[in-house]
């Protein structure tokens, strides 16, 4: 074992680390959003803005997220014309895919609040909108909590997809030192230890928070 | 009839298929306490819920002071003329009982802080649960929490408070607290609705009762006719069953 390759090597995998570390940022703030509005549709009552996110999440869930990058890396092109680029293929795909999982954890958030409780709101005089952003999101934020960080260490994972189009995310950085360093153990074994650390911080922050709902 | 408070006209209400309200035709006054009882699934909750219209019927209407609900296009101003107190209380548990309290009247009736807060540690007071204003609802018992809803109903100033089974969840030792706070409000004059299956409560507070079964208006009576004389035999049945004789 010559563990040196990677000291050498370490500014160009960093480089990679922060790539995904970005990636996986920029996609959670874009996605976020996007699933709370979605969210408030898929429970809606309204019908034609109901089945739209409806259909629209069981489409991204019933398929694997490289062939959604895919679809933008080479199909969008031959739509249009005009090549999307790698990173702009990563995100966009990245984003509706994990949208429609946030979706879902919000959904079941709202929905772990009682139908009651938006009852009660309403009936002292609030409207939907106040009962919503005061009473129901407060309580729904903190029931899904867990399961959002747990999205985000996913999303995390999720980013070594890039790789497929070329994108330098940290497994690809990697890949590229093994090809010049033929170093394959050493530095498979630091990847791992790196996407340990990162994941598993983020397991264990979502298993604190998850034992303070229970005290409250 | 200048004091009628809720008009309620050819009330038909439907969840799905099934006819929960059926051409209802009744009305209720200011400063009288009336008690809707019945075998469960008979509509008594739903009638409860169409006054504030947290029910949407399908047919007739209710008028509150005049005003159609089926029209309104502010139900949210209306509703806040009404106090609602829920079976489970549904109390906000991510808030104090004082935000508890002061959430409508700030956020619904624009009032201050220290005045809505000022009020409803009046009301608080007034159910007995003033040492509890700062803690949250989880912390108090199920009598408190119950006193602390009727409180948060309190705050609007209604002028009609519904009462949905308020005593069904509560340990036996807890409801005589609630109800003595909802007899006390009715000694006051408050016009109240109150579904409930404490019979001992309606005989001795409420001026009216009226029996429902399977979404009709079956019988209403004042409270002494009620039950020294029902005219109909499905109440009398009923009454056998609930006024436990051994």
């Amino acid at each position: 074992m010559d563990w040196n390759v990677i000291i050498v090597n370490l500014p160009f995998l960093m480089k990679g680390l922060w790539m995904s570390i970005k990636l996986a940022v920029l996609v959670i703030c874009f996605a976020f959003p996007i699933a709370c509005v979605m969210a408030v549709g898929r429970i809606s009552n309204r019908l034609w803005i109901r089945y739209p996110s409806a259909i629209f999440v069981n489409i991204m869930r019933s398929n694997p997220l490289i062939l959604i990058v895919f679809w933008f890396f080479f199909l969008v092109p031959i739509l249009t014309g005009r090549p999307v680029g790698d990173f702009a293929s990563v995100m966009i795909g990245f984003v509706v895919f994990f949208a429609a999982y946030f979706t879902e954890i919000i959904r079941s958030g709202i929905q772990s609040v009682g139908r009651n409780q938006i009852q009660a709101g309403l009936s002292t005089g609030l409207s939907y909108f106040q009962t919503m952003r005061m009473i129901v999101l407060p309580q729904a934020l903190r029931n899904m909590i867990p399961a959002l960080i747990t999205e985000c260490v996913i999303v995390f994972q999720g980013t070594t997809i890039a790789y497929v189009v070329g994108l330098r995310e940290f497994l690809n950085s990697t890949f590229l030192v093994t090809e010049r360093t033929l170093r394959p153990a050493e530095l498979y074994i630091f990847a791992a230890i790196v996407y340990f650390i990162v994941c598993f911080a983020g397991s264990l922050l979502a298993r604190q928070l998850e034992k303070r709902k229970v005290i409250t | 009839m200048s004091n009628l408070l809720v008009d309620v006209r050819e009330l038909n209400l439907w969840y799905g298929k099934y006819k929960a309200l059926d051409n209802i035709n009744t009305s209720f006054t200011a400063g009288k306490c009336v008690v809707i009882c019945g075998p469960s699934g008979s509509g008594k909750s739903s009638l409860l819920r169409c006054v504030n219209r947290l029910e949407e019927f399908q047919e007739g209407d209710v008028l509150f002071e005049g005003q159609s609900l089926r029209e309104c296009t502010n139900i949210a101003s209306l509703r806040s003329e009404i106090g609602m107190v829920f079976q489970h209380f549904e109390l906000y548990p991510h808030m104090s009982i004082l935000d508890n309290i002061t959430l409508a009247p700030r956020y619904a009736k624009k009032k201050s802080k220290p005045d809505a807060e000022a009020h409803a540690y009046v009301l608080m007071e007034r159910v007995g649960i003033t040492d509890q204003a700062l803690k949250y609802p989880a912390e108090l018992s199920g009598g408190q929490q119950q006193r602390a809803a009727i409180a948060r109903a309190l705050a609007l100033e209604p002028k009609l408070m519904l009462f949905d089974e308020p005593t069904s969840a509560l340990d036996p030792e807890m409801i005589v607290e609630v109800l003595r706070v909802m007899r006390d409000l009715a000694m006051e004059g408050m016009a109240m609705l109150v579904v409930t299956h404490e019979m001992g409560f309606a005989r001795e507070v409420s001026d009216e009762i009226i029996f429902m079964d399977e979404g009709k208006i079956i019988e209403r009576k004042n409270t002494e006719d009620f039950f020294s004389n029902p005219n109909s035999k499905r109440v009398q049945d009923f009454l056998d069953r609930i006024l436990v004789k051994i």
